[in-house]
């Protein structure tokens, strides 16, 4: 007997010495490799590698300024617009001709599927920007054929041509001035694709890996994408401005809110996008939270084609309902950086008017309209949260509980409809929902972005106005504030399109906020962006 | 086998929306695509021909496409049914070597204090929601004590390629001169989730074993040894435990079952990218084709290894193969 | 009830007096079953019990730790979640959701497995082998497994996790039964019977069912644990009770977004969990014993 349990005691002991040396092993191990590997815990699956083709934030995090780069950017410090692949342009006085001198001896990535023969020149832009133009090309309509960005600030109607002049000159000719179009150019959307691999995709009939097996010019290339899981992406060594010093950019793709944070208190990632718990980031001290101060909305939108919801008095009766301080106390709590909406525009945006009409939280009021509406007491609405946490939106979930208590109040039964990021975006396009807790982040300083990418016709058509609400009236304001120069005319045009929308109430605004993430101590060099995605060009890891 | 192909085929009729696109998993189909898929299943003609052509597409390892990716519904069952099948293994594996030597101490030490201990311990262990602890598990191993990591089955800087989808395996045939970092890294990966797994069978394993060790003690042949004078030790450990294993053995199959779904709930926690985990995301998306898929492949794999246990106690008992054969 | 015992005759309990008997013999049994007990008059009872509304947001005290906490506060005694709800309300509420309910699907897939065996006892031949291969394929399909893919053919919800379950374990009572009642029919009373005269029927209601009753129940205590744990997995895996619902496992998912900020959200529906089964396994764990000493008699 005695034997029997000092054997027992020595196998004890034997695995608890085999568990110390692996765990041993690998805090030496994992140093050599990881030291030079960022690991980012995204919240979400990219659906497409390609930003041309979609408006969601997960995708462009993953691939704008990752993969592609565009011919202007956005300078991150003063969110001027500043060269990228266009090293200098010209614009003529009448604002309708754009000439672009690019960039000599960019190289597109080099993958095990494809190697370049040439640098990029003008063919590469023509390509980029016919393929979204020009309906008889041959990629127009693969990958579904629909532009969601540069159909709803009406990029087609806007262009009469595009020119090469020689290999590294290209000019646009606008039918008509746009005060916007240097900053819609210089969005994460506007990438250059390389034509050579155009061509032999052609040639091996692979139309669609044009967008699941990108080639860009960006700082990193990609070399494995599993969706769902993780993406991993190499640096691209002959990248035109300073090659990227890591090893390796792995998007370790993590919905859970919980489970990010986890993996960055475990050390399991470097950075995590959109961290919770606020407070347990800042006391740790090998973390770092930061934040930039991000254009965008969080709102309510109804779905204005499904009964009752195409009534408007419904719409202003729920949104009377809503307690939006409630809402911001409790979403927005210990995140101090958000600020009730007054309307869809920020206040960092120039446009910004306070002087709008708004709604204000009254359950009489609510009631009366329900009453007027012809609303009995049976009306359910399924309301979508957004599974993804998003800065203007943090927790769509529980900002559903919160409204789900109030609606209840007038007597409307709510039921909370959620699914993956992915299959949310696909259903919400097809008009599965009655109304859906969504947001939007601006892509550049121009106000019109708030305006056209949301509820604008066009967009309506292509899904990315979730409302499918379409006013005339509405639409012609912002074409006549894309008309002029004059920023005062500008600003008054846009108050009156914001007044239409607080009388029809298409969507609801909730909040603005920043935007948050967490990173370790040992990583250098700024991620976030004020517009668009992440970059982690430039970033290192000591 | 065969009853639960027809389950699973019967299912693509339970299932809401079209039961052809349920099958096939073609969703955005044109029309005369759609109609060469009905051809495919025999859409016009009797159910009973309907699943004939649906086995014979099971033969073919044709299993459809996956409603929401798009992608073959069997490529992505065996990218993910290796890591489920690791990991339970695995787990087997550590609820076998802990759970049965306790077992067998506490039949040794029948009613006395350590028997009780040990019985009240697997009484709670038996208790204990799985997905609360593995919630608990890496809030102390991971995060408190930071001994363990709290998701995935390896660091993603490792890159390993996929051969057999055991990764311990390709790890070792695969070219990184990272092997053995990426083998302890994979080890220690997989500690946390199996033995979370493996807590609730290890405790079952303690019952069935004190059960069977009790048994066995109590028969003539220990009586006859003790009477030979054969001290306590050399009986338990040349006579006991060899009879005593082989009852337990027996039931392992049974537990196997359990252990399959303990390990599709950890392996949401645990962010596993096994066939579980994958088949709870399916069932959100309402991904008809390939829940049905994944629940073919599931309940054939325990099904698989039920037969295993079956032969591997035949092997080890001669009485059991001697009434299997009179049967 | 005092009886006056004229003669002295020995009296002989019913199997399920003299099971209680026995039953009743150890004490730590006898706690689970007073736990048990107790949770089933909190099931009954939780909208008179709980302090506050379950669902109700109380915005103006939220994330409230539980009152021995310095920063508790005395009114929430188990604190509050990210709306502001009493965790004691909820949890309490969440009894009569996650044991109660588990109860009263026991109860009655219990009823019509009950139902099922015996008739199928009494048929022969085809039906009935058919019946025995169907079962034992069922069987060996783990029972989350199945109500996973029950609730995924009739898409989350409460209810429709609750029939799941009843489903999953209605073949567990049919076999039991069906082998209770076969073995019975062996018994040489049961032939005596069939020889006065009886109908199937009849030594079915009268000389069978007293007799195998502890052995359903005992299997219904085996159901129960298992039908707590089904239907609080469910809830956290999110296809069971619907979001306010106070449903411990779904209370517990929701938990996991305020782990790090507030964790009696993750720890308190956990123990309710881990408690209701340990009593439930308890009182099963006792009967089995009692059942083992009635045979040994």
């Amino acid at each position: 007997m005695a034997t029997n349990f000092a054997n027992l005691r020595f196998y004890r002991w034997l695995s608890s010495l085999v568990l110390v040396l692996i765990a041993g092993c690998d805090s030496q191990g994992t140093a050599s490799l990881s030291e030079n590997s960022v690991i980012y815990c995204s919240e979400g699956t990219p659906a497409i590698l390609n930003p041309q083709l979609e408006t969601s934030g997960v995708t462009i995090d993953a691939t704008a300024k990752q993969l592609y780069n565009q011919l202007i950017a956005f300078d991150p410090k003063d969110n001027s617009i500043a060269p990228s692949l266009a090293k200098s342009w010209h614009v003529t006085k009448d604002n309708k001709k754009i000439t672009f001198y690019l960039r000599q001896n960019v190289f597109f990535h080099q993958t095990e599927y494809f190697t370049p023969t040439r640098p990029l020149n003008a063919d590469d832009v023509l390509f980029s920007f016919n393929r979204i133009l020009d309906r008889t090309q041959v990629f127009h309509y693969v990958s579904g054929g629909k532009y969601p960005f540069f159909q709803s600030v009406g990029f087609a109607e806007l262009i009469e041509s595009i020119e090469r002049i020689n290999d590294h000159t290209i000019r646009f000719t606008l039918k008509r001035a746009d005060s916007s179009f240097l900053a819609n150019l210089a969005t994460d959307f506007a990438v250059i694709l390389s034509k050579e691999y155009g061509e032999q995709l052609i040639k091996t009939n692979e139309l669609e890996k044009l967008d699941t097996q990108p080639i860009g010019t960006g700082p990193f290339k990609l070399k494995e994408y599993r969706a769902g899981s993780y993406l991993r992406l190499m640096p691209h060594d002959n990248y035109w401005a300073t090659p990227s010093s890591l090893k390796q950019l792995i998007y370790d793709i993590t919905p859970s809110n919980t489970g990010r944070l986890t993996k960055l208190l475990a050390g399991e990632c470097d950075v995590i996008a959109y961290p919770i718990a606020h407070q347990k980031i800042t006391e740790n001290p090998l973390l770092t939270l930061e934040s930039v101060t991000a254009m965008n909305i969080g709102y309510l939108g109804f779905n204005t084609t499904k009964p009752p919801f195409n009534d408007k008095r419904v719409r202003r009766a729920i949104a009377h309902a809503i307690n939006k301080p409630a809402i911001l106390n409790t979403i927005y709590k210990g995140d101090s950086a958000a600020e009730p909406a007054v309307s869809i525009l920020p206040p960092s945006s120039w446009a910004y008017n306070d002087n709008v009409d708004t709604i204000d939280y009254s359950i009489d009021k609510a009631k009366d309209l329900l009453e007027q509406a012809g609303i009995g007491s049976d009306l359910t609405l399924n309301l979508w949260a957004m599974p993804v946490q998003r800065s203007y939106n943090p927790d769509a979930v529980t900002m559903a509980k919160l409204i789900q208590a109030d609606l209840k109040k007038v007597g409307i039964s709510v039921k909370i409809v959620t699914y993956n990021w992915q299959e949310f975006l696909r259903r919400l396009a097809l008009g599965e929902h009655d109304a859906v807790l969504l947001g939007w982040s601006a892509d550049h300083p121009d106000p019109d972005n708030f305006f056209s990418p949301l509820l604008s016709c066009a967009s309506a058509e292509t899904g990315n106005n979730r409302t499918f609400w379409c006013n005339e009236t509405f639409d012609d304001l912002l074409q006549s504030s894309l008309d002029t120069t004059d920023m005062n005319a500008r600003r008054e045009y846009y108050r009156q399109a914001l007044n239409i929308v607080a009388d029809e109430m298409p969507l609801f605004p909730i909040a603005h906020s920043k935007r948050f993430q967490a990173k370790k101590h040992n990583l250098k060099g700024n991620i976030l962006r004020s517009y668009g995605g992440i970059s982690f060009e430039g970033v290192e890891k000591h | 086998m065969f009853i639960l192909t027809i389950l699973t085929f019967s299912l693509s009729f339970f299932f809401p929306g079209e039961h052809l696109a349920n099958i096939s998993g073609q969703i955005n189909a044109t029309p005369e695509q759609l109609e060469l898929v009905a051809l495919e299943y025999g859409k016009h003609e009797s159910v009973l021909y309907q699943y004939w052509y649906y086995l014979n597409h099971l033969f073919q390892g044709n299993l459809g496409v996956s409603m929401n990716s798009q992608l073959p519904v069997a490529d992505e069952i065996m990218s993910h049914l290796p890591a489920t099948i690791e990991l339970t293994l695995v787990a087997l594996f550590i609820a076998m070597i802990a759970g049965i030597p306790i077992g067998f101490i506490a039949a040794i030490r029948h009613r006395k204090k350590t028997d009780n201990l040990i019985l009240s311990f697997s009484m709670i262990g038996y208790s204990i929601p799985v997905f609360w602890l593995a919630l608990l598990a890496i809030l102390v191993f991971s995060i408190q004590l930071g001994w363990l990591p709290s998701a995935g089955q390896i660091s993603l800087v490792y890159e390993i390629e996929q051969v057999t989808g055991i990764l311990f395996i390709d790890i070792l045939i695969s070219d990184t001169p990272y092997k053995w970092q990426a083998f302890n890294n994979a080890t220690t990966h997989i500690i946390l989730p199996a033995c979370v797994i493996a807590l609730a069978p290890a405790t079952i394993f303690v019952r069935l074993a004190r059960t069977a060790m009790l048994s066995v003690l109590d028969s003539h042949y220990i009586k006859a040894a003790m009477a030979k004078g054969l001290n306590t030790r050399q009986i338990v450990f040349r006579h006991a435990i060899r009879n005593a294993m082989v009852n337990v053995i027996r039931d392992v199959g049974l537990q196997f079952a359990n252990l399959v779904t303990l390990a599709m709930v950890t392996e949401v926690i645990f962010n596993w990218p096994g066939i579980g985990n994958w088949l709870i995301q399916s069932i959100y998306q309402r991904d008809y084709t390939a829940i049905q898929g994944g629940l073919l492949a599931l309940s054939s794999f325990i099904f698989i290894v039920h037969i295993l246990t079956d032969f591997i106690y035949a092997s080890l008992n001669p009485l059991a193969r001697g009434s299997k054969h009179a049967s | 009830m005092r009886r006056d015992n004229i003669y002295t005759e020995e009296e002989f309990p019913s199997p399920l007096a003299e099971l209680w008997q026995n039953f009743k013999q150890s004490p730590i049994v006898m706690v689970g079953f007073s736990c048990f007990a107790f949770l089933i008059l909190f099931s009954i009872f939780s909208p008179i019990i709980s302090p506050y509304s379950p669902i109700e947001n109380n915005l103006d005290h939220i994330l409230l730790p539980p009152a021995w906490h310095d920063d508790g506060n005395v009114s929430f005694l188990l604190g509050t979640d990210n709306l502001g709800r009493d965790m004691l309300s909820r949890i309490i509420h969440g009894t009569s959701l996650t044991f109660g309910l588990s109860f009263v699907v026991v109860i009655l897939s219990m009823i019509i497995g009950v139902i099922i065996g015996s008739l199928s006892a009494l048929t022969r031949g085809i039906k009935s082998s058919f019946l025995n291969h169907f079962l034992d394929v069922i069987l060996s399909i783990p029972s989350l497994l199945l109500a996973i893919v029950i609730v995924a053919i009739l898409g989350p919800g409460l209810n429709n996790t609750l029939w799941a379950i009843v489903m999953v374990l209605i073949p567990q009572f049919v076999h039991i039964t069906r082998n209770a009642v076969v073995q019975e029919f062996k018994k040489d009373y049961v032939l005596a019977s069939k020889l006065d005269g009886a109908s199937s029927i009849r030594i079915l209601h009268y000389s069978i069912f007293p007799n195998i009753t502890e052995k359903i129940i005992s299997q219904a205590t085996l159901a129960q644990s298992a039908a707590i744990l089904d239907i609080a997995t469910l809830g956290f895996l999110g296809l069971g009770a619907p979001i306010p619902m106070p449903e411990w496992g779904a209370m517990l998912a929701n938990g996991i977004d305020l782990f790090y900020i507030a964790p009696w959200t993750v720890y308190l529906p956990g123990l309710a969990i881990l408690f209701a089964i340990i009593a439930t396994n308890l009182v099963g764990e006792g009967m089995k014993h009692a059942l083992k000493m009635q045979r040994e008699n």
